[in-house]
């Protein structure tokens, strides 16, 4: 249980050596970086903003890259996935990717430049396909589209709405322009919608058609070509088809760079370290010929860094302790408890102050957890699944690894709790025994069944409230001890200790309380006396001490009856934690049911095919559904219930200076 | 008149499922399309998004287990037993609880969950926190749910 110390690290070296002392920082990776906001005359920034910029950019052609050539080549790369972990990259390898670094990018762009390319060809096909299809209609016209009539004669060419046929187009026409004799329409196509017509008339009548014809609703056609639309459309065809082959030579020419696949995730990796690197690079103050670099490193990585540093470099260093509140929140904790590490982390890190609440609350966590989901079991699936994996995928990402640590000391307390109330997939082994070996076999629970003593559970569950809620007091103590304020332990722990403790010791001496929380005790009157006493100094401890902010005395018992009143938070936080039965409940009861319905189709070859499905679908779900519900829930009951006691958070983070790469694991040595 | 015992009992567990399974599957519903937004920008987020979606989906679940107390209890399921009808309008009002909380808050929570989902699509780091607050509301219903459950599991122990 602790956040570790950390020194205050200044550093002063020559600008000659920023490359390589920076690369053994970064190697090292325990220290973060500050950006120092010293002013002085002597001393300027360097703005690598640009360096920056043009760092990111390559990495993202190169991952844009990458993901063309996964898209492009038959054989997908293997997935780096946090449960498989990164490779190593040797030595060699290592330098061989750098010094082809301009290399590996120029084909990125070469992989980025023909996936553009053939983006623009695909829609230059669809532009040339429309054409084609509104070229279509006019297959049977065999002058050129733009045909506009001979000497003597005029053309016109176009749709108009409607399916029609010779005589029905001229008598339409007739009634527009009943004058004109004439005139020939010839149907070159028709559809539902339109009919695709080729007009001729006598050259001194076109005005007068032309009226006619825009009256009948004529249009000219969507695209006009001095071809013939046979010749045009083969054209057409021809250019679609070169086109299609483009994109394949384009397609292939990306398909090559396949063994380049290594190189650009290499150079991704690459680029983010270096812009990394260069985002510290425009946090340190520089001379003309030295530079100094301020950050926190923690109190045992000194020697390490110390080392490093003189045996290589001419520098000058100097560390200095930092107060109390002022620096980077780095957790250590048991191999037990560090798995709940990202849960507090989600919250919020300790802030100034403030103890490190880790160990106590995986302790709690676990227990809860277990509670929750109380199938022996589901606990041992759960316990198994983590294992194995755990064992299988060593080079495991850290976080990951956490997760599933977590989740195995939860598996576990899940089975000690299974076992503690009898549940094994629900009432499952009674089921299978009693419908298909007439046998029936119950493993007795070691402590008692919740479904048959609800009221017992209940009262356990406030129980375990209440000991998660005074450990959470108890957190207050060792915070308050460690500021050194005394008095305050007792006027904000031991008062609230005496009250609710008081109130519980109270309650229980009341026959009518224990009968209904089935309880086989009740406390003695002289118990119930004493708790009196302590109800009445808790109580007044907390109406005289809460308001001593304030000088009125007035306002000051104003705050404390204030107060006071806070003892029915106490009350609903106790009662928060009859989710432990629901949920339990919950997880046994769809159990069985899911066993129940199994056993429909009685003991034969069909039933135990039936019970095998409905048994392996439905206690699958239930798993998941409660696993969800315990995380969260658990979750809650720590954030809520527990953290409202004591913690607030608000600590930042330490982030080292490191190498933070996502494809491969660069060693120290290189 | 005594045989109408078991009728208000069904009724109650119809009820409860009803009202519940409705207020959920609107929950997930809404979740879903939520998320389907958020995985359509980045498929990474899918099993993240997955969670809040589910989150309101467990008000249906608590409906359909005061739906089986009752079943158990009346006699539907397993031993056969007599119901009252005093008893009967007893495990109708039992139900009424997890079905009516059941619905709202599972609407409310899905709400709170497409608000976790925002959050995730945004800062996929604040998930911890983007699950609490859909948490919050759940927590009404697991009230309901003991409140309906007790009163089940004791109606019984009332000779009426």
């Amino acid at each position: 249980m602790a956040i570790v110390k950390m020194k205050k690290l200044a550093l002063c070296a020559l600008k000659k050596d920023r490359k390589n002392i920076l690369e053994s920082i970064q190697r090292a990776g325990v220290v973060q970086v500050e950006n120092s906001e010293m002013q002085d005359e002597l001393f300027e920034k360097i703005d690598a903003k640009q360096s920056i910029e043009v760092f990111k950019s390559n990495a993202k052609v190169a991952s844009d890259a990458l993901e063309i050539l996964d898209h492009f080549t038959a054989s997908k790369g293997k997935k780096v996935s946090s449960l498989v972990g990164r490779d190593s990259i040797s030595k060699e390898d290592y330098y061989e990717f750098v010094d082809n670094a301009q290399e590996i990018m120029r084909m990125a762009y070469t992989i980025c430049d023909a996936q553009n390319t053939i983006l623009e060809k695909e829609a230059e096909i669809v532009r040339l396909a429309l054409k084609k299809d509104s070229l279509k209609p006019w297959m049977n016209l065999d002058v050129n589209m733009n045909f506009k009539g001979t000497k003597f004669t005029k053309a016109f060419i176009g749709t108009v709405p409607g399916e029609q046929d010779k005589e029905s187009l001229l008598a339409v026409f007739k009634k527009f322009a009943p004058d004109i004799e004439n005139i020939e329409f010839e149907i070159v196509s028709k559809s539902i919608d339109a009919t695709y017509v080729f007009v001729v008339c006598k050259k001194e009548n076109s005005i007068d058609v032309e009226e006619a014809l825009k009256n009948m609703g004529f249009l000219p056609p969507v695209s006009i070509t001095k071809h013939t639309p046979e010749y045009k459309i083969e054209k057409i065809s021809e250019k679609i088809k070169s086109l299609k082959e483009d994109i394949d030579d384009f397609g292939k020419l990306i398909a090559s760079y396949e063994g380049a696949r290594n190189a650009m995730r290499f150079i991704i990796d690459y680029y983010s370290i270096r812009s990394e690197k260069y985002e510290v690079i425009s946090k340190l103050q520089y001379t003309k010929h030295t530079f100094m670099l301020f950050g926190f490193v923690p109190e045992k990585e000194q020697k390490k860094i110390e080392k490093v540093l003189s045996n290589n470099f001419t520098v000058a260093f100097e560390f200095s302790s930092v107060e109390d509140g002022e620096f980077p929140i780095l957790l250590k904790n048991s191999a037990l408890a560090s798995p709940v590490e990202p849960v507090l982390e989600s919250y919020s890190l300790p802030g100034k102050g403030e103890v490190d609440p880790t160990s106590t609350m995986a302790f709690f966590y676990y227990i809860l957890f277990g509670l929750m989901l109380s199938d022996a079991a589901y606990g041992i699936l759960i316990t198994i699944g983590c294992l194995f994996a755990l064992i299988k995928f060593k080079n495991m990402e850290s976080g990951l690894k956490k997760s599933l640590n977590m989740f195995l000391y939860c598996g576990i307390s899940t089975t000690f709790w299974g076992i503690m109330f009898g549940s094994y997939f629900g009432d499952a082994i009674e089921v299978i025994s009693e419908t298909f070996f007439h046998h029936k076999i119950t493993i007795p629970a070691l402590w008692f069944v919740p479904l048959n003593e609800p009221m017992r559970m209940l009262a356990y569950s406030f129980g375990f409230g209440i000991l998660h809620l005074f450990a959470g007091l108890f957190l207050k103590t060792c915070q308050l001890f460690k500021a050194k304020k005394y008095k305050d332990i007792f006027y904000d722990v031991i008062s609230w200790y005496l009250l609710v403790g008081g109130s519980v010791i109270y309650l229980l001496s009341m026959p009518m309380m224990t009968k209904l929380l089935t309880l086989s005790f009740v406390l003695s009157k002289t118990a119930a006396n004493a708790s009196w006493i302590c109800i009445a100094v808790g109580a007044l401890t907390i109406v005289l001490t809460s308001g001593r902010k304030s000088k009125n005395p007035f306002k000051r018992l104003l705050k404390g009856l204030y107060s006071l009143y806070g003892v029915t938070s106490y009350v609903s936080d106790v009662f928060s934690y009859s989710r432990l039965l629901a949920l339990g409940l919950a997880t046994g009861v769809i159990a069985q049911v899911f066993n129940k319905m199994g056993v429909v189709a009685g003991s034969g070859v069909l039933g135990v095919i039936v019970f095998t499905t409905i048994f392996l679908i439905g206690h699958t779900m239930n798993i998941g559904i409660n696993l969800l519900g315990a995380y969260v829930h658990t979750n809650r009951l720590q954030f809520v219930e527990f953290f409202s006691k004591f913690y607030e958070g608000g600590g930042k983070k330490f982030s080292p200076f490191s190498i933070n790469t996502k494809y491969y694991k660069i060693k120290e040595d290189i | 008149m005594d045989n109408f015992g078991i009728v208000f009992a069904i009724f109650g567990a119809a009820i409860s499922v009803l009202l519940s399974g409705i207020g959920s599957s609107i929950g997930v519903g809404m979740g879903g399309e939520a998320a389907a937004g958020v995985v359509t920008e980045d498929p990474s987020k899918f099993g993240k998004v997955l969670l809040l979606q589910l989150l309101p989906g467990t008000q249906g679940i608590y409906g359909l287990l005061v739906a089986i107390f009752t079943f158990i209890q009346t006699g539907i399921l397993g031993e056969p037993t007599t119901v009252s009808f005093i008893q009967g309008l007893l495990y109708f009002a039992s139900c009424l609880p997890m079905g009516i909380v059941g619905l709202w808050s599972a609407l409310k929570q899905a709400r709170a969950a497409v608000a976790g989902i925002g959050i995730v699509a945004k800062r996929p780091d604040q998930m911890g926190k983007a699950m609490t607050f859909p948490v919050m509301v759940e927590t009404y219903a697991l009230l309901a749910l003991l409140t309906s459950i007790l009163a089940i599991l004791n109606i019984p122990n009332i000779n009426l």
